[in-house]
């Protein structure tokens, strides 16, 4: 067994976990988190997992909980730790950017994290952003929307 | 996917550190850099490993340096530091084609040059521009002992490399040609950013009167990271104009073998070797003459 300790949340997680046990299923069945999702079975492919690590997008599914010790994750669950969503949680909401929602966490945390490192990115770059992101419903058009809307609003804010 | 038991893990935060976790005679160690492929065949469980030492805290080995005509990438550098490096030098440019389409950006954010080199698979993106780069391995064994792998010897076939299993490869070097050098990569994949089905990478230099004096053709996603030694050779003494390369990606058709899966179709493969490999070289000779 492995003794971590893993920041969530600005919340600390310290438990004993098998050295296997991978960081979706830490912030799942130890930090009670569920709204980082399991979409693929672990394979890396969907994205639905995606957490900040550090402040960075990483799927959740390719680590250890090990891995994450001593480091800084946040999942959905801490975009709006006081119920006030942020510009891009309210742009999904008013754009439809989600129809079934399964992989909604994940490409928000994705997207958060993108608006960060390119403020003012073009559709094309939206496009490839979302690369490692699956959405079943196929709603991409509005997911692209939703982003597109908060550029556009800081955009506005800025002028 | 899920992995099987794992009896440890380590995270060393220094090489020396490093180097007594080695000196065991522990089996089924796997040493882990960014984790973005090996981590998959740890959950598919092709790989079992006992220990598992995670590189993550090795700080000194996330640099990218470029001085008195040389560029060293250190070993732990991610694809995301690649591609926001302000060091990379123009002629060396393919290295960032490379790192900014591997996989996706949340798989960017986390594997590493280092990573995928050393794990090599078929159609990977990095071993194939390392070698058209001419990169050198600087590899350390746990007894201190050093030394510098060529890429035309490290990298053997898919999945396999010259480095020795306890052996870890510190930084890659990349020597600079100077002014009328440029370099190029370039894939085709299912989906976009996808592993490449077919991959290709260019580093040209010309000389003085403008013609081509140093060629490197590289070929991924049949059986790894390959040179096109003939079409590198028809290319010398040229202008490599369209005509010329042209010519030089019907040498690689008729020298490598093609095959058909569910991917593509051999001749499929054949066409995009033509048309990646026209429109890789040509970027590569803009970018030697400051066009690109």
């Amino acid at each position: 067994m492995a003794k971590v300790a893993i920041d969530i949340n600005g919340r600390l997680f310290q438990e004993e976990v098998p050295e296997r046990m991978l960081l979706v299923d830490f912030i799942r069945e130890r930090a009670h988190l569920t709204g980082t999702h399991i979409g693929c079975t672990y394979e890396g492919v969907c994205g639905a997992c995606t957490v900040h690590l550090d402040g960075e997008a990483v799927k959740s599914c390719m680590l250890l909980a090990a891995q994450a010790d001593e480091h800084k994750i946040t999942t959905v669950e801490g975009l709006a730790p006081d119920g006030e969503l942020t510009p891009l949680q309210e742009a999904f909401k008013s754009e439809h950017g989600l129809q079934c929602g399964f992989c909604t966490a994940g490409i928000l945390m994705n997207m958060t994290d993108f608006l960060k490192r390119y403020p003012n990115p073009s559709e094309q770059e939206i496009k490839k952003g979302l690369i490692g992101n699956l959405c079943r419903c196929t709603g991409y058009v509005h997911i692209i929307n939703a982003v597109r809307k908060v550029v556009q609003e800081n955009q506005l804010r800025k002028t | 996917m899920y992995p099987a038991p794992i009896e440890q893990y380590s995270r060393p935060s220094t090489l020396e550190e490093l180097y007594s976790l080695l000196d065991s005679n522990e089996e089924d160690i796997l040493v882990l850099a960014g984790g973005q492929s090996a981590m998959q065949a740890v959950k598919s469980r092709m790989l079992r490993p006992a220990h598992i030492i995670d590189l993550q805290a090795l700080s000194e080995l996330k640099f990218v340096t470029s001085e008195k005509g040389l560029l060293t990438v250190g070993a732990m550098t991610r694809y995301v530091d690649i591609v926001s490096s302000d060091s990379i030098p123009l002629e060396l440019i393919a290295l960032k084609d490379a790192a900014s389409r591997v996989g996706d950006r949340q798989v960017r954010n986390r594997g590493t040059i280092g990573g995928s080199l050393c794990w090599n698979y078929s159609a990977a993106c990095t071993p194939v521009t390392v070698l058209a780069l001419d990169g050198a391995m600087n590899l350390i064994s746990p007894d201190g002992s050093t030394r510098q792998v060529a890429a035309d010897d490290f990298f053997l076939g898919p999945l396999e490399t010259a480095r020795n299993e306890f052996e870890i490869l510190l930084s890659v070097d990349f020597k600079l040609r100077g002014s009328k050098s440029g370099s190029a990569y370039k894939k085709w994949g299912l989906v976009t950013d996808a592993l490449p089905v077919i991959g290709i990478a260019a580093c040209l230099h010309f000389d003085n009167t403008d013609c081509c004096d140093y060629a490197r053709i590289t070929l991924t996603g049949l059986s790894g990271a390959q040179r096109c030694l003939e079409a590198e050779a028809s290319l010398l003494s040229t202008t490599a104009n369209t005509e010329e390369i042209a010519e030089a990606m019907m040498i690689v058709c008729s020298k490598i073998p093609t095959y058909t899966d569910s991917m593509a179709t051999a001749d499929y493969r054949y066409q995009l070797i033509k048309t990646i490999g026209l429109e890789v070289i040509e970027i590569a000779k803009k970018r030697a003459f400051g066009l690109g």
